[in-house]
């Protein structure tokens, strides 16, 4: 499943979803909103963009590290301290592929997903700066 | 003729979400933004340098494609475009 989408997901509902033949390592990556003296996060998608380019990091992980499954739900709106925003679920013959693909999913989707986040703290608001200057690298 | 112009996260608090505007024939997609802009300074200032140049940080697509901003003026604007100028990105 490749989602945006306001609600929260079961993560554990996704995990046995993921289980099939030949699998031999679940991966799970949950980004969550950090207490970092804020209220809230906000958060905001350029959707139809972000859902293409969501697919395409599937596409090119499952084919550069040879996975067997790949969930991405990416929420949106409004999040309490706590809850998940992003949820990765990487299922593969062995470990090393599940870690790596993984790894290579969550750094392309804060490379160049058009997905911005603002931390509501008690004084207002501040949009959370990206890690990558100019975002969009691999967007063409 | 008429384009689509959305904005997103801090430009989108400053231009607004969406904007539908009517431009002439021969208009570039630098003039579009810089026009709609003009409506608030503070927006205007941050998509555009004091030269009136797009500021190294700003995203544009056209019709879900990325432009280059140093390209931008060779691009004329059609009916039916949809343009989205954002801010870099931060999800995950």
């Amino acid at each position: 499943m490749i989602s945006i989408q306001t609600g929260d997901v079961d993560i554990s509902r996704l995990i046995h979803d993921a289980k099939q033949r030949g699998i031999g390592a679940i991966v799970i990556f949950d980004g969550i909103v950090r207490n970092d003296d804020i209220r809230e996060m906000e958060l905001e998608a350029y959707e139809e963009v972000a859902l293409h380019e969501l697919e395409k990091i599937a596409r090119d992980a499952t084919e550069q590290f040879n996975l067997q499954h790949v969930d991405i739900i990416h929420r949106i709106g409004r999040l309490a301290v706590g809850e998940n925003i992003l949820i990765i679920v990487v299922g593969a013959g062995h470990r090393e592929e599940a870690y790596r693909g993984s790894r290579f999913i969550i750094e392309a989707i804060k490379a160049g997903v058009p997905i911005w986040k603002k931390e509501l703290t008690k004084n207002g608001g501040r949009w959370v700066p990206g890690e990558h200057g100019h975002g969009l690298g691999s967007l063409r | 003729m008429r384009v689509r112009v959305r904005f997103f996260a801090g430009f989108r608090e400053l231009l607004g979400n969406e904007i539908i505007a009517e431009v002439s024939e021969g208009t570039t997609l630098p003039d579009l933004i810089h026009q709609i802009a003009l409506k608030n300074r503070e927006g205007h200032n941050a998509i555009f340098d004091e030269h009136g140049h797009f500021r190294e940080y700003v995203i544009l697509m056209r019709n879900a494609r990325r432009i280059d901003i140093a390209d931008a003026a060779k691009h004329i604007v059609a009916d039916g475009d949809d343009i989205a100028v954002f801010p870099p990105v931060a999800g995950g």
